[in-house]
This record gives structure tokens, sequence and C-alpha cells, in this order.
């Protein structure tokens, strides 16, 4: 689902709780970006330019990895002590090839601050991440064109998503229970794959509902993925793996 | 033909002149192993007739010391034959311990199957003989290595080697086959860095 490459969904879980957090320990990345969003437990990280966070509920770190980085992340220590329900995604976003290596960044993107767009007659808010919805721009800036939004929405609440035809769209349920186009039922945990051939989604709430939307232009360009590496040939790939056993990515403590 | 079997058809073929039809004779001694992450394929003290050639995933051979600590000795991801030659040459007990570190299938290659084939594929005992001539400058090289090479030569070495095995295996692993302490390995690892990390 271009420019969509990976979705990493931890559904919601109870984690008991722990001293020593849960994680994943460094690991390196190069030729995309990932997108992390909370929504609930809380997540933190370090990376090998020095870098470090942490992602909140409601909260979305947006880290171009580009021509790469090393990174770890964890359960924040607090969450991990009292333990909790933890949920969150992580996208893997493709970057075009000119973009491939770039410098890496970051954006965080934080709850209280996230654009939003309050539907009319107490429906809910849409939250944009990124992109754009009714003229409201989300803050992350992109490589290729794409929407990314959480739609929040009531119980009884109607709204309408407009993308251009040739993006590829999707919706992850994260909460709660929706109809889509008057048709069909979407519930929670489940993945909703549009198919190209129309510019007008309808969502109705049929209980108070999250969902994350993503919508982009398929970059159609060559993909080569060998584990953390997302590059266009199998050279790249090659020079990604000799790249990071030679500590172009830096150094980071497990 | 199973796909995974035409992978070593194609490694074959890149090493002797050998045809389908060659192939086809021989293949049929050959059987696909599949092994679970961490099983454990070969005992200390077990004897097999059996070698194994790796089509997907990620085995390794490895002692264990009178104090409990695991010497790793070769790994052998894909395209890698990995064998424990004192049970299947001389049928003796064994040395080591091999177990698949990943999900792995592996050919099952009897100690025979060279000689065996070579009488209808006359090119298998070339093969052979330089299949065995390359074990003994691996091993030549690996030894010098451990004896005199500093902890960042046999981390380069290593690399150039087993290019994927640092995304694969826990740094713990690469020092223990390496002969240094995971420490070690990580001031090798920071020193690299150090030098080459521009951002």
């Amino acid at each position: 689902m271009s420019p969509f490459f990976l979705l990493d969904y931890n559904s919601k879980i109870n984690f008991s709780a722990r001293n020593e957090p849960r994680g994943v320990g460094v690991h390196p990345h190069r030729g995309f970006e990932t997108v992390t969003i909370a929504y609930q437990g809380a997540v933190s990280h370090h990376d090998s330019a020095g870098n470090s966070g942490i992602i909140y509920p409601g909260d979305v770190q947006w880290m171009t990895a580009a021509s790469g980085i090393l990174h770890k992340e964890y359960h924040e220590q607090e969450f991990s002590l009292t333990g909790g329900d933890f949920q969150m995604v992580q996208l893997w976003v493709n970057l075009p090839a000119k973009d491939k290596m770039s410098r890496p960044k970051y954006q965080d993107i934080k709850n209280a601050e996230m654009a939003r767009y309050n539907l009319p007659d107490g429906g809910g808010v849409i939250q944009i991440i990124a992109g754009e919805y009714k003229g409201i721009k989300g803050s992350a800036s992109t490589f290729s064109p794409l929407h990314l939004y959480n739609a929040r929405l009531n119980k009884g609440a109607k709204t309408t998503l407009s993308f251009p035809e040739n993006f590829n769209t999707g919706f992850v349920i994260i909460e709660g229970g929706v109809l889509i186009n008057g048709e069909e039922v979407a519930l929670t945990d489940q993945f909703v794959h549009f198919n190209n051939d129309g510019d007008e989604i309808q969502v109705e709430a049929l209980e108070s509902s999250v969902i994350l939307v993503l919508s982009g232009e398929p970059i159609n360009e060559p993909i080569a993925q060998y584990g953390p590496f997302l590059m266009n040939s199998q050279e790249e790939i090659q020079i990604a793996i000799s790249d990071f056993n030679q500590g172009k990515f830096g150094y980071l403590e497990d | 033909m199973d796909p995974l079997l035409e992978t070593f058809k194609t490694y074959l073929q890149n090493k002797v002149a050998i045809t389908d039809e060659q192939f086809a004779l021989i293949s049929d001694r050959l059987k696909i192993k599949t092994f679970e992450k961490n099983e454990m394929i070969l005992m200390k003290g077990d004897t097999s007739a059996n070698g194994y050639f790796v089509l997907s995933g990620l085995m390794r051979s490895y002692s264990i010391d009178s104090k409990g600590k695991t010497h790793i000795i070769q790994f052998a991801p894909e395209q890698w034959w990995l064998s424990e030659r004192n049970g299947m040459l001389f049928n003796e007990a064994s040395d080591l311990f091999i177990d698949a570190i990943e999900p792995t299938k592996a050919l099952l290659v009897h100690k025979d199957f060279m000689n065996e084939s070579a009488k209808h594929v006359p090119c298998m005992h070339d093969l052979n003989h330089n299949m065995l001539n390359n074990f003994i400058r691996f091993m030549q090289k690996r030894i010098n290595m451990l004896l005199s090479a500093t902890a960042e030569e046999r981390y380069l070495n290593f690399i150039t080697l087993y290019p994927s095995l640092t995304l694969r295996v826990p740094q713990w692993m690469i020092a223990s086959y390496l002969g240094i302490t995971p420490e070690s390995l990580s001031r090798v690892r920071k020193d690299l860095a150090h030098k080459h990390f521009r951002i």
C-alpha cells in the first residue's frame, strides 16, 4: 500500500508491572521513516545521534531514518513499573529514491498541539497528523503526498473523507465500530483497504470510535528490503549492511 | 522440484558444469529437513553420518567448556555447509553441538553423498576436492585470526565473511565466535562508529 510499506499494530494488551522495561534493543534503519502513534501506554526512545524522548498516548513520533540511524525503543520507565494497557501503531513510510539518503530527523507531534478539525454537532474530532483535512494542515512534513489522521468519532457521527482516486487508502479501527459507505461494518482491530475506484468515503460511527486513517500517493519505484533497510536495489541493501557493520550508523549502548 | 532444492542446483551449477539431468540423478539422495528456532540438531557425544547444507535460515556449531561457557566454532547461514567431522567421517563421538539459531531448512547430506554422486557425475569429485581445500583454508585463516589478530581485525574479517549476521544474531554470539568478550566487541564497534559516523 505504497507509500506505506509496513504497519506494525500492537493491539491493546495489558502489561504486568515490571522493573526491567520491555522493548526492542538497538537496531538500524535506512531508506524510510518510522511513524509511531501511541494510543495507550508510553514508549521511550534513544538514538545514535543523541536524541531521546518519550511518546505518550495521543502523541506521534515521526522519525525520518533516511541515510541511517541506530535506535532503541522501550516501555517508558514509569509505565513499566505500574503496567497497564498498551496500544500502538508503527508505520514504515517509504521515501522517494532521491530522499533515501537525506539527513535523519525527527518531528515530535504532541497530542495537545496536533492540528484538529471539530466535526459539527459534537460529532468528534479529526486530528490531522500529516496532510490536510478540510483545509486544515497537519504539522508533519512529508517527502511524498500523504494524509494521516486520527479520527475520533462520537456515536452516530457521520463524516466524509476525500482522497484522490490514485492514492492508496486504508483504515485501522483502533477502537469502536464504523459503517463504511453505508455498506460495510468495520470493528476494533480490523484493517480496511480501499479500492482505487472513487474519491469519497462515508463513515458513520456505530459507537464511540477511533480510526487511524492513512492515504498516500504511491511511490512507483523499485523496492528492495532486507530486515531494517528499505532501498531501491539489492546493491543498495548490500551497501546498507556494510555501512551498518562499519559503524556508519553510529553507536548506541544496548 | 522443490524451489529450495532448485537453489542447491543453482549453487552447484555456479561451481561445476552439472546439467539438469545429472542433478536429477543425484538429488534423490538429498532430504530437506526443517528445524525450528533453537532446535538442537546434534548433541555432543552423539554420532551422525550426515552433514548439512543450509537452504534458508541459520545454524551454528559450538562447544561448551568446563566452566559452562559457549564457544561458537562456525555459523552456517544460507549456502553454507556445516558438519561435525569427528562423527560424520570417523564414526567417533561428536565434540560439538549443532543447533538452529533461526527457523531453518537444510539439506541432509550423507557422508557418502559426494563419492556416490561422483560415480554418476564425475565433476562432483572436483567439487568435493575444491570444497575440502576451501574448508581447510577457512580453518587456517580462522586459527591464524584467533591466535594473532586484534579484536578489531577479527571483527572486520567477520563482517566480510558473514555480512548479514550482525543483524541476525545477538552480540554475545559474535563475540563468542571471535573469541573476545562482548565488552571488547562493543568497544570495537564504538571505535568504528567514532571513525565513520557523520551526521
